[in-house]
């Protein structure tokens, strides 16, 4: 490839990256303009940039909204990765009647609208008092992030040697422990990208967090659109409270992003 | 010392065999512990005795082992199967259930089984075909556009790479992105006055829509806020698909003078199709769940313009409240969707994986 080939090449990949990019980085700089600023067209490159967008959002509810997706987001991965690594475990070491069903299963509750659960959700949480509570999302998270965290690690699980367990069997370890001392360890990689991923699915819930939040646990991306609503479209804010939402996703995911495709088709593709 | 291992030996054996088997079993362990002090000596220190034996004798106590595995093992997986049972099937069952009736949550009295009359009801109602017909047009064009534009990047950067890591890096970020966010960044960028999108159209000429209020441009709107989120997906399949292929049968291609056009259309495009067909089906797939960018960028509006079946259920349950009726449209929804998804898997070559 000759040298100005080159060139061209490189300056039209990082143009591609460049826009593809664009629209993310057009609303993080928004984000720092004071409001007069930020209807400036052309859009100013040089601006004196200002935190009071964040400072605003933070004193008002968004600070706790933070805190629900926090706490809900890690809750959910917690109790999903309890149930579904050992699962998995089980799922990849033996084969059992009816393993099949759990990949079939797990498509389908991947295919189904959210709105098939948020329905059915929605009227039981009336009757259990669990509308607008963390507990509430927690438990509605798992519809989507056990059957993910099943077949995430299964496949993680596949891919370990099994000759190391039986030589622990041998020397005398029992199945738990060979299962908690051998594998688990092993499949550290496995289990961080597994939870990077289900903490990421349920970070970024829109619809049931609309859907089963009133005022105490509503969640980040729900509160957005709140204050969208009651505070007459201060797009500063807006944009600096879309940048702190999306900020953690974007570092966490660039960690897994060798996993991502595969953790997407989950249910489909074969190991 | 033989008296000493006797009991330790036994412990694992006597589950699964029968006093007869169980004393032949010992005594061979025994013969073996014997001949073999430096193994057997090996064992004692800070052993749990339930499990120790020589590797030697591993063979014999195999089938209790398997058994314990397989008892171990559904206590590992019950859980998780009873958690799944409740919060998917059950839930399921009682969407089923509930649009066999005419709930109406602002008067939960309302609640009588009505059979299948809210089914018929959906087959009349020409809000629902509407809603319909938007679904197809959204689903089709964002699919298309994804795999052309996804495809043809990967084309571009395969075997660039240097920058590949970059481009990879970088283009997961539309796609991880939280949904809300996507559609708040597309809805300034379709906001007049404020739009950078806006000013460029203008600087360059064209006409400067509406875009979110005027009814021939709010689906495109939409449309245009999906395939910047999720073409990056069908690029990043096709790009680990184009860089799996071997390189031999292009180069050989070309070598009988065959030119780059004819060895893409008849090497390297049968030999990713089946990666292309599974990046088309899921994205299908997914095409159905647009709720947030409807939601924000529209509210459905204007009229009825951007209003996808999901989207008009959520107002004949949540604005409207009648949830009898939204469940009928989900379930109708939900079976068709299963039903397509699953044929367009099998279609695509892609097996479920079912044993």
């Amino acid at each position: 490839m000759s040298s100005s080939r080159r060139g061209w090449t490189i300056s039209g990949t990082v143009l591609l990256v460049f826009l593809v990019l664009f629209p993310a980085l057009f609303i993080v700089q928004m984000s720092f303009k004071s409001g007069l600023d930020a209807f400036q067209m052309p859009p100013t490159l040089v601006f004196r940039p200002t935190l009071e967008n964040y400072v605003d959002v933070l004193q008002g509810k968004f600070l706790r909204a933070l805190a629900n997706s926090t706490v809900t987001a890690t809750a959910a991965t917690v109790l999903a990765l309890a149930l579904g690594v050992p699962a998995a475990y089980a799922l990849s070491r033996t084969r059992f009647r009816g393993a099949g069903l759990v990949s079939l299963w797990t498509l389908s509750t991947r295919m189904a609208p959210a709105i098939a659960f948020g329905i059915p959700f929605f009227l039981i949480y009336k009757d259990l008092d669990l509308i607008d509570t963390r507990l509430g999302l927690v438990i509605i998270y798992l519809t989507f992030n056990l059957s993910l965290v099943i077949w995430m690690m299964r496949a993680f699980f596949d891919g370990l040697p099994r000759s190391l367990e039986e030589a622990a069997y041998i020397d005398g370890a029992g199945v738990v422990r060979a299962f908690a001392a051998i594998a688990l360890p092993l499949s550290a990689p496995g289990l961080a990208t597994t939870a990077i991923f289900t903490f990421l699915l349920s970070w970024n819930d829109f619809f049931y967090s609309l859907l089963l939040t009133r005022s105490e646990a509503v969640t980040a991306p729900v509160a957005i659109v709140n204050f969208m609503n009651y505070e007459s479209w201060e797009w500063g804010k807006v944009a600096a409270a879309a940048t702190m939402i999306m900020l953690p996703v974007v570092a966490l995911s660039v960690l897994v992003r060798r996993y991502l495709v595969r953790g997407l088709t989950a249910g489909a593709l074969k190991g | 010392m033989t008296a000493r291992w006797f009991p330790t030996i036994l412990g694992p054996i006597r589950q699964t065999r029968g006093l007869a088997g169980e004393v032949t079993d010992a005594m061979a362990l025994t013969t073996q512990v014997s001949k073999e002090p430096a193994s057997a000596s090996i064992a004692p220190a800070g052993r749990t005795a339930r499990g120790v034996w020589p590797v030697s004798v591993a063979r014999p106590t195999r089938p209790s082992w398997n058994r314990a595995r397989q008892r171990v093992f559904l206590v590992f997986l019950g859980p998780s199967l009873l958690v799944l049972f409740v919060v998917t099937l059950l839930p399921l069952t009682f969407l089923l259930a509930t649009s066999l009736t005419s709930l109406d949550i602002s008067n939960p009295a309302s609640r009588r089984w009505i059979g299948l009359t809210n089914y018929r009801e959906v087959t009349r109602d020409a809000r629902f075909w509407n809603s319909v017909w938007i679904q197809a047009q959204l689903s089709f064009w964002t699919v298309s556009l994804q795999v052309v534009i996804g495809f043809a990047i990967a084309l571009l950067l395969n075997g660039r790479l240097r920058l590949l890591g970059l481009v990879r890096a970088t283009f997961i970020v539309p796609m991880v992105l939280p949904p809300v966010v996507v559609a708040l960044i597309w809805k300034v960028l379709f906001t007049p006055d404020i739009s950078v999108l806006d000013w460029s159209l203008g600087l360059l000429g064209l006409p400067q829509p509406a875009w979110l209020v005027d009814p021939s441009f709010a689906l495109w709107a939409i449309i245009i806020a999906d395939v910047w989120e999720w073409f990056p997906f069908v690029m990043l399949m096709l790009l680990a698909a184009l860089q799996m292929l071997p390189q031999e049968p292009l180069e050989a291609a070309r070598l009988d003078g065959a030119s780059r056009w004819q060895g893409f259309r008849h090497i390297t495009l049968p030999l990713v199709k089946p990666a292309l067909l599974v990046a088309a089906v899921f994205r299908l797939i997914d095409s159905v769940k647009a709720f947030p960018h409807i939601f924000i960028m529209t509210g459905g509006g204007p009229g009825t313009a951007t209003e996808v079946t999901n989207f008009y259920a959520y107002l004949e349950g949540f604005s409207y409240t009648y949830v009898g009726y939204a469940s009928a449209i989900i379930v109708v929804m939900l079976a068709v969707t299963l039903l397509m998804s699953l044929v367009a898997l099998r279609l695509a070559g892609w097996e479920v994986e079912v044993e």
